[in-house]
């Protein structure tokens, strides 16, 4: 079982409804699309607002790219200065570390313009090893555990 | 695979046991011992025959063994491990902060009838035990590197900083300088085989190089600046004059030393496709060819490892670059999984021998054929 990732995720992922129709067969690599990825984000809520990443228009499906085993995601920040946009991402990647398969491999940026530190956000997002660092921090892992609760009853 | 490689990478063991990704493997130098680490907080150290099985011969899988598990008591990821050069310490370095500084009891007396060199090679299963913690980072330690000497041991972090330790007797420690030159998170530090020089690799996408003036401390005598992003790992080649560097901009860059306290970039190596995350340098097969500069293995994010061979330049100035060429190139090394760690085996007539960690929570060995 790859590192950070949950074989069985008992969260109320999107991914884990879907799943459940597709057949059990293993051996089958099963195609995913952007679509089927922005189903899995647009739920994530914003740490700061009562609203979910679609609502606010934070993600959107134009901004995500899938090239066979390679995501490419971006999200736009809701003002320049956004402190929480760390966070953001780093919930945005955790979703998807959690619910795709291990072949993908993601990459997470701001919209180009969106963020005055955008340098720096897309760089520490990025990197694994700062990733795998602050999901150690159980401080940082609970408020990110909060953005990904479930959403109510919208689908 | 669509070139015709002159080698190819044959894997002749497959080590399970850790429970969250391989992070790090280092080679002891002295004893056949390998040693990994992992976000699952533990060390692995397995042990291998004097001869290797023969290349395609299936049970050569089985080769390695365990020989330890240390529980490290870190309680964060361990990061990386490194060996002393008389190969009876272990430093780790852990997101938790600390250093620590293992080593077995020392052997009975009552062995004198064994040569020197047995003992000092000599596999035992003793118990590696915690002789000291070494606190004083801020926040994740990243790497821990003994010096060429075995008394300087230098650490980095995520606060920036460089520290080096002066080893005394009984695993004492002193701190004999903090570097604080980088402006971002410090990945990686490596000792110049020979010489009390270090480097170190940072988040800040540069490389800086230490220097104990004997009439004064520590300073950095250059930054090597030339990557466009982090540089997530650096190794000296064999031949000493030579450092390579890997970086997330999917690059190896070859600094070569042209004069006393000055490198400079003369090579880009391509070819990978994600961040590279380990880069190391062994000397190759035994060869009778001058100028011969050894092997480069490097690893990256989607799984590929490439071995590139280096030859002195034969014509040009001091700063033409190395003839080099692949040699030998695996996909998908650790399945689907990302590559953190490249090591070659130094011990002598063990050259071509090669082992990997990665996501998938496994180590493997390779052997150049």
């Amino acid at each position: 079982q790859p590192a950070g990732r949950k074989s069985d995720f008992s969260g109320e992922s999107l991914w884990i409804d879907e799943k459940v129709e597709t057949h059990d067969d293993t051996d089958e690599v099963e195609p995913i699309d952007a679509e089927e990825i922005y189903g899995l984000i647009r739920t994530i809520y914003d740490p700061e607002h009562p609203n979910t990443l679609e609502e606010l228009r934070i993600v959107s499906l134009p901004q995500i790219n899938v090239n066979k085993n390679h995501v490419r995601i971006e999200f736009t920040p809701t003002i320049p200065h956004c402190g929480a946009s760390t966070q953001l991402g780093l919930s945005i990647r955790v979703r998807l570390l959690r619910s795709l398969p291990a072949r993908f491999k993601v990459d997470i940026y701001v919209k180009p313009g969106s963020h005055v530190s955008e340098h720096a956000l897309n760089k520490q997002l990025n990197d694994k090893e700062r990733v795998a660092a602050a999901l150690e921090n159980q401080a940082l892992l609970s408020s990110v555990e909060q953005t990904l609760r479930a959403f109510s009853g919208r689908v | 695979m669509a070139v015709q490689l002159p080698y190819q990478l044959e894997q002749i063991a497959e080590l399970t046991g850790h429970e969250d990704r391989v992070w790090n493997v280092a080679w002891n130098p002295v004893k056949r011992i390998l040693a990994s680490c992992s976000a699952d907080k533990s060390v692995r150290l397995y042990t291998y025959p004097h001869t290797l099985p023969p290349s395609k011969e299936s049970d050569g899988r089985a080769a390695f063994s365990l020989l330890n598990t240390i529980q490290t008591g870190h309680t964060r990821t361990v990061r990386s491990v490194g060996w002393s050069p008389s190969g009876t310490s272990l430093a780790t370095a852990s997101f938790d902060g600390g250093i620590g500084i293992w080593e077995q009891e020392p052997p009975e007396d009552d062995e004198m009838d064994v040569d020197e060199v047995t003992l000092r090679e000599r596999i035992r299963p003793d118990d590696w035990e915690c002789m000291s913690t070494l606190e004083g980072h801020e926040s994740e330690c990243k790497s821990a590197a003994y010096s060429p000497s075995g008394n300087l041991l230098a650490t980095c972090g995520r606060d920036k900083t460089v520290w080096i330790w002066e080893g005394y007797p009984d695993s004492d420690f002193a701190v004999q300088s903090v570097l604080m030159e980088h402006s971002q998170d410090v990945k990686c530090v490596a000792w110049h085989p020979v010489e009390e020089i270090l480097a170190s690799a940072s988040y800040d996408d540069t490389i800086k190089l230490y220097y104990d003036d004997p009439d004064d401390e520590w300073y950095c005598f250059q930054t090597l600046t030339g990557h466009g992003s982090t540089v997530w790992s650096t190794a000296w080649s064999p031949t000493k004059s030579y450092l390579a560097s890997s970086s997330d901009d999917k690059t190896v860059r070859v600094w070569k030393r042209v004069e006393q306290f000055k490198w400079e970039c003369v090579l880009v190596l391509g070819g990978h496709t994600r961040s590279i995350y380990s880069v190391s340098w062994g000397p190759g097969k035994p060869s009778e060819k001058e100028g011969n500069l050894g092997w480069i293995a490097s690893c990256d994010g989607d799984g590929n490892i490439l071995v590139w061979e280096l030859e002195e330049p034969t014509e040009g100035g001091a700063t033409s670059p190395p003839k080099h060429r692949i040699i030998a190139q695996m996909e998908s090394a650790h399945g689907v999984c990302d590559v953190n760690s490249i090591s070659w085996n130094t011990k002598p007539g063990y050259e071509d021998i090669l082992a990997t960690g990665g996501d998938d929570c496994m180590l493997r060995v390779w052997r150049v054929v």
